[in-house]
């Protein structure tokens, strides 16, 4: 109880200390630069964005033509007879001679054949969309029906083909043949709700689409389509909306952020830390009002845009994720400089991984590594699971709740108010949890909870080759996830052995990474356990997590690997790290190639 | 104005940041975005548009035709991505659910030129990358087909479009992305950087209540305000030309590298110098950095509704499309500096004139 009343009152102090640091002079400029912020929203929704305007010269001899493509600003037209543009051919990206586009094979110009096309099929289909015979002109109507496989997904994201061995004869069914009715020849939606559709897709906001239009011809159709609109939607404006839900978490965060900063700033925190409180307590004051002000705001936001209130549970730990991080951040941070830097480079890798699977979202199922994902799918009306809610948040959950307690250890006054570099002040951080009466113990905890952190970098190492063809992906994958573990894995050791050299005899070497391993293997088997089993049993996850079969060839792998970073750390100090490091990953990378692969066996 | 002060000022400015190593992760951040974008950009291209990779292209994907025969089946047949196979509908669902075809394709039976549409139902399976392919794959074969329905019902048409033939070209899918997207955002990239920058150097001075310290030196206000100005502005090429050699050593033609760094070094002047006006006036950072990043976000956008704004004029410059009006714009945004520089310098004496009354 005492705890609680503590929070309280810290959390009652905070926010009457930033209303009057804030409220008099920012408050008014506040709500006028809202004001601007909603008025050009408007402004350039209505003339669009000027970003690419101009980009390619168009040479054209019928003005019919050049009027067509004069529409789309990215080109400039220049209207001359025929016999010119074949003279000066070469200063255009795209003659138009004749009703026959030509280009010159330059990458630009096939670029601007690619654009050119894209505008001429828009406007062939909003001439056909007035057409009073709408089947005439639309006269093929493909209707998609999705099967859900029996084998899931796995097989195709480990890298695999749908059909494995294309045979010559037609392939039988092994299992039972459900019986599938014969589609109705007709369509099941009137003509009149047909052309709505065309026109409505074919004129969607074409402002934001031009950006986008590369990716799709269209937006989503529901079931009837036109060949030309099969590609599958993108779900652009449910991922605008996913932005206009994080950028507000990012502001409120930097406030926590200054707010702990401050607090260090010519030790003006040294009275709270002298009150009788305890360090979590304070924290967690000093945090709360920041998380209910991002809790109201995503709220709001939800029944504003009366979107399902399900979305919330997806956004509350990317809530408590940013706010552990922008705890860490302002304790971390020698001067606004590195606060700035720190915090732009923690807000554009966090965006990086909550944004770009979702815009897979209806695409592959890796997009649900990202919370953001379950806020696309329920907007869009997809159901998910608790499973899949397991899945893309309990990594969040987890290095939050790490980060806490990381803070909450260090937030004293040697810690907050030294000047050290960076580099040694995370080192300093680190030893700080690792108590010293308890070398093995800390170690083993620390490497099991090194674990959320391995794994959310591994997987943003996972979108981000998976993006590549096959065998790049994988090496790629390989190296890199090697790199990742053995360094996590000897973090702890390298904060120990700086600390206190002499501890580290020959036998505590040993012993220390024999625990380190233990650590690092339980908290992988546990977490995989938990969440992670989609995506573990394809190649790639065997890659980043080795196999749940057998225990004692990884133990092995993990101990050796730590081995090797610990004693060039105790040969050559601190500069062994490096190196030890490479050797470790060479191992690693060895031991996956020859387990998993069986490329040298 | 001692060009010898700014020049002090600025040293002590690129002593800290170098001290504190804090550059590295802005270069780093900035490598991080790059490499990010276009590793999504190769990812979303080759699954909408699959024949940008070349590796996927030997693959012939077996699908099943079910219902009466038609065009679509010849197509099909004469295709190189496909092995098709004339089957039952529900064997063939059957065996596209134990993943032995990519698709089932079931074409109505309505003769071509009757007056309603001709429907196919087409079976792929559900979260599938690879079914994305296939679609992408058998669209070509459906506009081939709708082509034709549209040649035999053509006489029922009011209107026909102006017509246009446009060859298809392989290749340049990237280069709207890397020159009309990619390369804007970089280049500008150190100027916000920048910015942040100067509200950080001197809110930093009157919250460590250095400020006093500065002034009682022969340096004045104005000076020390000039200076930080000077040094965030000379990060700003640095940066910029580092992003282009970089470009261009991956083989990304730029034209004008020299205009464009100029072009960038002088807007830039525009966001370092509200920034600037901003932490003079708030001296604290939470509340001019919020009021800043807000402000530059309105500032962005009303720039980007303007034709032949200087974030058009980055890519246009960089594709080599830019002509004279490019130096009426900079023409336009010195006249801005200008005036933005006056005000400072105005205002900064005002504050400098204060502190050395008090």
């Amino acid at each position: 109880m005492g705890a609680l009343r503590d929070i309280a009152t810290i959390a009652r102090w905070e926010v009457k200390k930033s209303f009057s640091l804030m409220g008099r002079n920012v408050l008014p400029v506040a709500i006028l630069l809202f004001v601007l912020l909603v008025l050009v929203t408007g402004f350039t929704a209505q003339t669009g964005l000027h970003l690419q305007d101009g980009m390619y010269r168009v040479g054209v001899d019928d003005p019919q033509i050049a009027g067509l493509i004069a529409s789309d600003a990215r080109f400039s037209v220049y209207q001359l007879d025929a016999r010119t543009l074949i003279a000066n051919r070469n200063s255009f990206d795209v003659i138009i001679t004749g009703g026959q586009a030509a280009g010159s094979g330059t990458d630009k110009s096939n670029a601007a054949l690619k654009t050119l096309s894209r505008d001429y099929g828009k406007y062939v289909n909003s001439v056909y969309n007035t057409e009073t015979d709408l089947f005439a002109a639309y006269p093929l109507w493909i209707d998609t029906e999705s099967v859900k496989s029996e084998l899931s997904f796995l097989s195709t994201q480990s890298g695999q083909y749908i059909s494995a061995a294309p045979s010559r004869t037609a392939p039988v069914p092994s299992g039972p043949v459900p019986e599938i009715p014969t589609p109705s020849p007709t369509l099941s939606i009137t003509e009149d709700q047909l052309r709505a559709q065309l026109v409505k897709s074919n004129t969607q906001n074409s402002q934001i689409s031009r950006y986008t239009e590369t990716l799709t011809s269209s937006g989503a159709m529901g079931a009837f389509k036109t060949p030309s609109q099969l590609s599958p939607p993108l779900p652009f404006d449910s991922i605008i909306l996913v932005f206009v839900f994080i950028f507000p978490l990012y502001f409120t965060s930097q406030f926590f952020m200054m707010s702990i900063m401050n607090e260090r700033i010519e030790r003006k925190g040294e009275i709270l830390l002298s009150t009788p409180m305890r360090s979590s307590s304070i924290i967690l004051g000093k945090g709360l009002p920041y998380f209910i002000g991002m809790v109201a705001i995503c709220l709001g936001l939800t029944l504003y845009l009366r979107a399902p209130v399900e979305i919330m549970l997806p956004l509350l730990p990317v809530i408590f994720f940013f706010l552990a991080n922008a705890l860490l951040i302002g304790m971390l941070s020698r001067s606004f400089k590195e606060l700035s830097f720190i915090s732009i480079f923690f807000s554009t890798v966090a965006t990086s991984y909550l944004f770009f699977p979702s815009i897979f979202a209806n695409v592959h199922v890796i997009s649900l590594i990202s919370p953001l994902t379950l806020i696309v799918l329920s907007i869009q009306g997809t159901p998910w699971t608790v499973t899949d809610y397991l899945y893309s948040t309990s990594l969040f959950w987890l290095t939050g709740a790490v980060l806490f307690y990381i803070a909450a250890k260090n937030f004293k006054e040697e810690r907050l108010f030294s000047e050290k570099p960076l580099l040694t002040r995370v080192r300093e951080f680190l030893s700080e949890i690792l108590p010293v009466k308890y070398p093995n113990l800390s170690l083993f905890l620390l490497s099991g909870f090194s674990i959320p952190f391995v794994f959310m970098v591994q997987m943003m190492c996972l979108v981000l080759f998976f993006n590549l063809p096959m065998p790049y992906s994988l090496v790629f994958l390989l190296l890199f996830a090697a790199l990742i573990e053995e360094f996590a894995k000897s973090i702890g050791i390298y904060a120990m052995i700086v600390r206190n050299p002499s501890w580290f005899t020959w036998r505590n070497l040993v012993i220390a990474a024999g625990t380190t391993a233990i650590g690092f293997l339980v908290g992988e088997k546990l977490l995989l356990f938990v969440t992670l089993a989609q995506i573990s049993d394809s190649i790639f996850g065997s890659v980043l997590f080795l196999s749940l079969a057998s225990l004692w060839l990884p133990l092995l792998l993990h101990f050796v690997g730590v081995l090797i970073v610990a004693t060039s750390l105790k040969l050559w100090g601190r500069r062994g790290f490096v190196p030890g490091l490479v050797i470790a990953m060479t191992v690693h990378c060895l031991y996956n190639l020859y387990f998993i692969l069986g490329w040298l066996g | 104005m001692k060009s010898k002060h700014l020049s002090i000022i600025a040293k002590k400015e690129f002593r800290g940041l170098f001290n504190e190593r804090t550059i590295l992760l802005a270069v780093l951040l900035q490598l991080f975005i790059a490499l990010f974008s276009s590793f999504l950009m190769v990812g979303l291209t080759s699954m909408y548009d699959p024949s940008s990779l070349s590796q996927y292209s030997r693959f012939r994907y077996s699908v099943a035709y079910a219902g009466n025969d038609s065009q679509v089946l010849t197509y099909l047949q004469s295709s190189k991505d496909f092995r098709v196979f004339k089957m039952d509908l529900s064997t063939g669902v059957a065996a596209l659910q134990e993943r032995k075809l990519a698709a089932v394709v079931y074409v109505a039976d309505t003769k071509p030129d009757a007056s309603d549409p001709v429907k196919i139902t087409l079976y792929t399976l559900q979260n599938d990358l690879q079914s994305a392919i296939v679609d992408v794959k058998l669209k070509d074969i459906f506009l081939k087909y709708e082509q034709d329905l549209r040649t035999i019902r053509a006489g029922r048409l009011d209107v026909q479009p102006v017509p246009l033939q446009v060859p298809s070209s392989a290749g340049g899918d990237f280069y709207e992305f890397v020159y009309g997207l990619l390369i804007p955002l970089l280049v500008f990239m150190p100027a916000i950087i920048a910015s942040a920058l100067v509200i950080d150097l001197i809110t930093e001075e009157y919250q460590h209540e250095t400020l006093e310290t500065l002034i009682s030196t022969p340096v004045t206000f104005a000076e020390v305000i000039w200076g930080k100005v000077l040094a965030c502005e000379l990060l700003v090429p640095v940066q910029a030309g580092m992003w282009l050699f970089l470009l261009v050593i991956n083989h990304i033609a730029i034209q004008n590298p020299v205009l464009i760094l100029l072009h960038v070094c002088i807007t830039s002047l525009i966001l370092i110098l509200l920034g600037t006006l901003v932490a003079l006036h708030y001296r604290e950072r939470t509340a001019a950095q919020f009021v800043y990043s807000t402000g530059l976000v309105v500032v962005i956008l009303l720039a980007l509704a303007v034709p032949s704004n200087p974030l058009n004029l980055l890519a246009r410059l960089a594709v080599g499309t830019a002509g004279v009006e490019q130096w009426i714009v900079l023409g336009v945004t010195l006249a801005i500096v200008a005036v933005l520089g006056y005000i400072t310098h105005w205002y900064a004496g005002k504050i400098g004139m204060s502190h050395h009354a008090g």
